[in-house]
């Protein structure tokens, strides 16, 4: 089996959750930002299953990890539209800077 | 679970059986429960009072957070354990939250239910203040007083009750700021914050600034709890607006936690320190003696009369803590002990009058011993025991506490007896112009004591005259305690 | 019998719980139990005092309070002094709780009247046994309670509020006085105990200007309870209670505790002699002041009053002049001819209803035994000779001269004098001349009330022989007795002394017959003549409005002070924590602006700077 060095793997999740961050942080959009966590989400997986078999002391454990990470990220989904629809009924907006009415 | 942790947590079952009930109107039957499960804590802790008595060391300790920071093991446990003092303080919760439950059926009006479930909350809290033997976990419990103290003045006081909250949570926020940062200064130093282990660990007393600055901060701290001129005008507002089932507590009991933080955290941890500050405390509690005297003097509401003396006798703590010798100490820790009760069985008093009469102002009410003779000889008797009549737990602790200042600071003590004099004044001054003189005839037929009502003044009242009698059954309690404290103190 | 002396307060004191407890259930019961234990009482100190003759001390303790390696014990002590005070106070008290029986009959608080005279003679019979210093602090406390309770009995009336209150704050001075020196004088000798004291004091351990300090503010505690100048003005307002409780309190027993402190810490005042001096120049000046204001009241009580100050200051001129015997001896003759005196004015009272003595008058065809027994309590009090009186104020007179103070032997001699002129001023106003009221409504007088007072004519009349320089000094011989800490001065008193005395006695009586019966004077012209003296003395030369000018207005001003630094100081404080917390959360809420991804934003920055730092650290 061919050993793949590590940095690609690393540097792709990288370059992901990079994007991930600059959509969330930016786009005003809700379903983008949602979108752009799950990014963010994914690149953490990339590196959780990249370490497990690559690092230094390669385990199973980061797999599991990620399988749980993946489902929980499903759940916050599902929550996260059903939310962002109850919303968009009383709002008829999906426009992030509009949620602010926690402030006071 | 241990003896004390049964102790501890017991009002949970009174407070489970009541949310159980929540939605049942009948009052009797909320009030008996509340009654029936206030007494569990009761029994408990006179059962912990004699396994003491009996010489038992009741420790409990269970690991709970161990940290590494550098090679250094951060340990916080989960530590209880009881000394003279702090049973005796035990005792009195327990007795006074009995009592105050027992006659705030006739004092509360809405909610009774919820009331007591607060009440039996704030037992909780007190009774762990006084059984913690960790820093950390003491100040845990402490936090816990401040929550159900906030809703019950709030929701159930007087007229000015939201502002009366408010104050009381600002002031006593700020306090326990402070406390927690002595508490992390301590933590950061020692690595542990079991009391003996802090104590042991100060007891070289080389860095007289470090202590000195402790010292400071403890007062402070604390000196919101007592409490110490300037910082008391929270507790005139509570004091007066509060209900007075709940100030029965608030006095008897919680501003004791003042007097037991200074005592067995000041000067049992920071000897030296306390050293340092002594003319500062003695001049604090000089102050506080006169100021709240002479105040007490000029008002014309009964509660605040009250409020004013609670102000005064917390100055002979003050200047107890300041004779840093045996006679003081223990002044001081009688003087906590005895002006508990007396307080609590003024307001006892107050509550009963407040329900026939609704009002306490002094230029309302007069000559109540002709209708009410039982409630008037009551009053007239908390007026002699909080003035310090031999015979009554009061002397006592005053002539304690002036025989210690007087060895260490004659002109202070001087001083300090005008203070007395002016106890006798404003005391007659209030309980006369209310029980004696012609009866105006404004509340049609006040009736005298039920006997609920008696059975609770009679209680509080034996324990002021038997500690006043028998000044030797607190005396020994303590005098281990104290021993403790004073080989820090090196007297 | 003589360790069971604690079972004496204690049975007053049972008393007292127990018709506090029953009291609206026992009424006439009440009172005759009341009796019968203060009875069994005085019983039980008569066998005490009998087998004291024989044992000379008696000394019972008990721990009562460890403070670290303090002990305070209490106990019971008897000595020649204490035994004596015992006996008079059991004896005076019983009689007049059967006085009360008659004088209290109709009214409806007679069982509270009972319970409170029973906690009173309690405290007054613990008082008198005590072996320490506290333990005498602690029931001279309970004494004072028990005569601002009397005080206050008819607590309906504003007056009577105001004397109680009056009397209590008025002796609370006078007792942090004695507060503070027994303190002082615990740290100084290390106890409390009398014996321990003397013994430190006799062995020189105190310190001279200590000592004198120690004595003069115990003295304090004395001038506060004994009503000696300045702080006497509570007692002619304490006339307000029930007039058996200014014949029992106010009168024989607990007035003169003032005075039998100052016996019983002879020695610590034999040891300085500053402090004997201030004894005997304020008894001296309240002798002559309050017998002077004495002379132009009206009020018969007050008159009554005005005379218990200036005999106990009589008493103590001698205490300061060395003269214990003779101070400890007028202590026990006027407790009998006092607490005659205010019985008699007692039944005057209750048969007229009215004490102004301008009102009264003739009163010696209604109330014969009333009469002859004032006029014989009168007649001792003048120091006419062979009464009572007269050999106890003769002694004062030779330990005054023979102490050397020949001019406070003056101011005695004109107090003297005005004593017999007030007396019998009063004595024939009320009792002669015409009747100003219709005499035929006045009711019998009860038993009740003439056997004690027949009683106490008896004692007013032959006291005195107890101690006589013609048949010996019986009491002299048993106070001092072989204590070597008082020394025996017994002053052989002279034929002149005792001439002069007398001279003086009668010639007030004769004065007041003058004046008073005869109208040789006209009184108005005598008045008007004095006016600027008469209206100082009427007023009791301003010292109620001096007091209230100074002290009570002061304690207001001090008050007002402190509402305003209550109300602009700590309202200011309070305001600038309100304020600075208000600001904090306001700038506070500004940054949260609401904008989920500002907050995500300033969440990733932080991130980056910690692990910034923690690169550039390398580690922790």
């Amino acid at each position: 089996m061919s050993t793949l060095p590590l940095q690609p793997f690393l540097i792709l999740a990288l370059i992901l959750f990079c994007m991930g961050l600059f959509g969330a942080l930016t786009k005003r959009n809700t379903i983008i930002v949602l979108v752009c966590i799950e990014l963010m989400l994914n690149a953490v997986n990339l590196n959780l299953v990249a370490f497990s078999k690559y690092g230094a002391q390669p385990d199973i454990t980061g797999q599991v990890f990620s399988l749980f990470s993946i489902t929980i990220a499903a759940a916050e989904v599902a929550v996260g539209m059903a939310i962002l629809i109850a919303w968009y009924r009383n709002k008829n907006s999906v426009n992030i800077d509009e949620v602010d009415e926690l402030k006071d | 679970m241990g003896t004390l942790s049964l102790l501890v947590f017991s009002p949970a079952i009174g407070i489970l059986a009541l949310l159980m009930t929540r939605n049942s109107d009948n009052n009797q039957r909320t009030h008996v429960l509340a009654l029936l499960s206030s007494f569990i804590p009761l029994l408990l802790s006179i059962f912990v009072f004699a396994l003491f008595q009996g010489g038992n060391q009741l420790e409990e300790r269970v690991s709970w957070i161990t940290f590494q920071v550098a090679e250094r093991t951060l340990t916080l446990d989960y530590e209880l354990a009881v000394d003279g003092f702090s049973v005796l303080l035990i005792i009195l919760t327990t007795v006074v939250s009995l009592l105050a439950i027992l006659s705030a059926r006739w004092m509360v009006n809405k909610d009774l239910n919820l009331f007591f479930i607060f009440m039996l909350f704030l037992e909780i809290g007190t009774l762990g203040v006084f059984s913690a033997h960790n820093l950390i976990l003491f100040f845990v419990f402490f936090e816990i007083t401040l929550i159900p103290m906030f809703f019950l003045i709030g929701k159930w006081g007087g007229t000015d009750r939201e502002e009366a909250a408010f104050r009381y949570i600002i002031y006593n926020g700020l306090g326990s700021m402070l406390l927690l940062l002595a508490i992390a200064v301590i933590f950061i130093n020692v690595g542990n914050t079991n009391f003996s282990v802090v104590a042991d660990f100060f007891s070289g007393g080389e860095q007289k600034r470090f202590q000195a600055g402790m010292a400071i901060a403890l007062l402070l701290a604390f000196g919101v709890k007592l409490p110490i001129f300037p910082l008391h005008s929270w507790m005139v507002k509570v004091h007066v607006h509060a209900p007075p089932a709940l100030v029965m507590i608030h006095a008897g009991v919680l501003l004791k936690i003042g007097a037991y933080g200074l005592i067995k955290f000041g000067v049992f941890f920071f000897p030296e320190g306390f050293e340092i500050l002594a003319p500062v405390i003695a001049i604090l509690g000089l102050i506080n003696l006169l100021y709240g005297a002479f105040l007490a003097f000029r008002q014309t509401e009964l509660r605040a009369v009250l409020a004013y003396s609670s102000i005064s006798h917390m100055g002979l703590i003050l200047l107890g803590v300041a004779a840093l010798n045996e006679a003081g100490i223990q002044g001081a820790i009688f003087q906590a002990v005895s002006h508990g009760l007396i307080s609590a069985l003024f307001f006892l008093l107050v509550g009963i009058l407040l329900v026939r009469t609704q009002t306490t102002h002094l230029k309302r009410l007069s000559g109540l011993a002709r209708l009410t003779p039982l409630l008037a000889g009551y009053f007239l008797v908390a007026a002699l025991a909080g003035l310090g009549l031999p015979g009554m737990s009061g002397f006592v602790s005053e002539f304690t506490v002036f025989l210690g200042i007087f060895k260490t600071m004659p002109v202070i003590g001087a001083i300090g007896t005008l203070g007395l004099i002016m106890t006798v004044v404003y005391f007659l001054r209030a309980i006369l112009n209310m029980t004696f003189g012609s009866y105006r005839n404004t509340f049609g037929n006040l009736k005298d004591l039920r006997t609920e009502e008696v059975i609770s003044a009679t209680i509080l009242l034996l324990c002021i005259i038997g500690i006043g009698i028998f000044p030797n059954s607190v005396a020994l309690t303590i005098q281990q305690t104290l021993e403790t404290i004073l080989v820090g103190i090196g007297g | 019998m003589i360790e069971f002396v604690w079972l004496i307060p204690t049975l007053p004191l049972l008393t007292f719980i127990l018709l506090t407890i029953l009291r609206d259930k026992v009424n006439q019961t009440g009172s005759y139990m009341a009796i019968c234990l203060t009875g069994m009482a005085f019983i039980l100190s008569v066998l005490v005092f009998i087998q004291l003759i024989d044992a000379g001390t008696a000394v019972q303790e008990w721990e009562w309070i460890t403070i670290g390696s303090i002990q305070i014990s209490f106990g019971t002590l008897l000595n020649p002094l204490n035994g004596l005070m015992l006996i008079l106070v059991a004896f005076i008290s019983l009689l007049i709780h059967i006085y009360s029986l008659g004088y209290m009959e109709r009214d409806q608080r007679m069982t509270t009247f009972f319970a409170y005279l029973s906690l009173f003679t309690a405290a007054m019979l613990g008082l008198v046994i005590s072996p320490n210093l506290l333990q005498f602090y602690v029931f001279w406390e309970l004494v004072g309670l028990g005569s601002f309770l009397l005080i206050g009995f008819y607590y309906y009336k504003n007056s009577a509020k105001n004397a109680a209150q009056k009397a209590f704050i008025m002796t609370r001075v006078g007792d942090m006085g004695l507060l503070i020196g027994l303190i002082l004088l615990f740290w100084q000798t290390g106890s409390l105990q009398f014996e321990a004291i003397f013994s430190a004091i006799t062995g020189g351990d105190v310190e001279g200007s200590m000592l004198t300090l120690i004595a003069i503010l115990i003295f304090i505690g004395a001038i506060g309870k004994s009503g000696q100048f300045p702080l006497h003005t509570w007692l002619p307002d304490a006339m307000e209670g029930p007039t058996p409780v200014s014949a029992l309190i106010h009168a024989a027993t607990m007035v003169a505790a003032g005075v039998y402190l100052v016996a019983v810490m002879y020695p610590l005042y034999m040891a300085s002699t500053t402090a004997l001096m201030v004894v005997t120049v304020v008894g001296g000046f309240t002798a002559i002041y309050a017998a002077s204001i004495g002379l132009v009241q009206n009020d018969i009580k007050q008159v009554l009053a005005y005379s218990t100050i200036s005999q106990l200051g009589f008493m103590m001129l001698a205490m300061g002049t060395l003269g214990y015997t003779a101070g400890v001896f007028h202590l026990f003759t006027h407790a009998f001819f006092k607490a005659l005196l205010f019985l008699a004015a007692g039944v005057v009272i209750h048969a007229i209803h009215t004490q102004n003595i301008k009102q009264m008058g003739g009163l010696h065809q209604r109330l014969k035994l009333t009469s002859i027994t004032f006029a014989i309590g009168a007649l001792a009090i003048s120091g006419f000779p062979l009464f009572s009186g007269f050999f106890s104020k003769e002694e004062i007179l030779s330990a005054v001269w023979a102490d050397g103070q020949y001019g406070l032997w003056l101011v005695a001699l004109v107090a003297a004098f005005l004593t017999s002129l007030y007396m019998f001023r009063l004595y024939f106003l009320v009792f002669h001349g015409e009747s100003k009221q219709r005499l035929d409504q006045i009711g019998l007088v009860p038993k009740t009330m003439k056997i004690p007072m027949s009683i106490l004519a008896v004692f007013s009349i032959f006291s005195g022989f107890f101690n006589t320089s013609w048949f010996g000094s019986y009491l002299g011989d048993w106070l001092i007795g072989d204590n070597q800490m008082l020394t025996n001065t017994h002053h052989g008193s002279s034929i002149g002394v005792m001439l002069i005395a007398s001279i003086i006695s009668i010639g007030g009586i004769i004065l007041a017959y003058m004046i008073y019966v005869k109208k040789s004077f006209d009184q108005t012209s005598l008045q008007s003549s004095f006016s600027g003296t008469y209206k100082l003395l009427a007023n009791k030369f301003f010292m109620d409005e001096f007091y209230h000018t100074s002290f009570v207005k002061g304690a207001k001003g001090v008050g007002k002070i402190f509402v305003y630094v209550e109300r602009y100081g700590v309202g200011f404080l309070l305001a600038f924590i309100r304020e600075m917390l208000t600001t904090l959360s306001k700038s506070g809420s500004k940054t949260q602006t609401g904008q989920t991804q500002t907050y995500a934003a300033v969440a990733f920055l932080g991130m980056v700077l910690f692990t910034a730092i923690y690169i550039l650290k390398g580690g922790y």
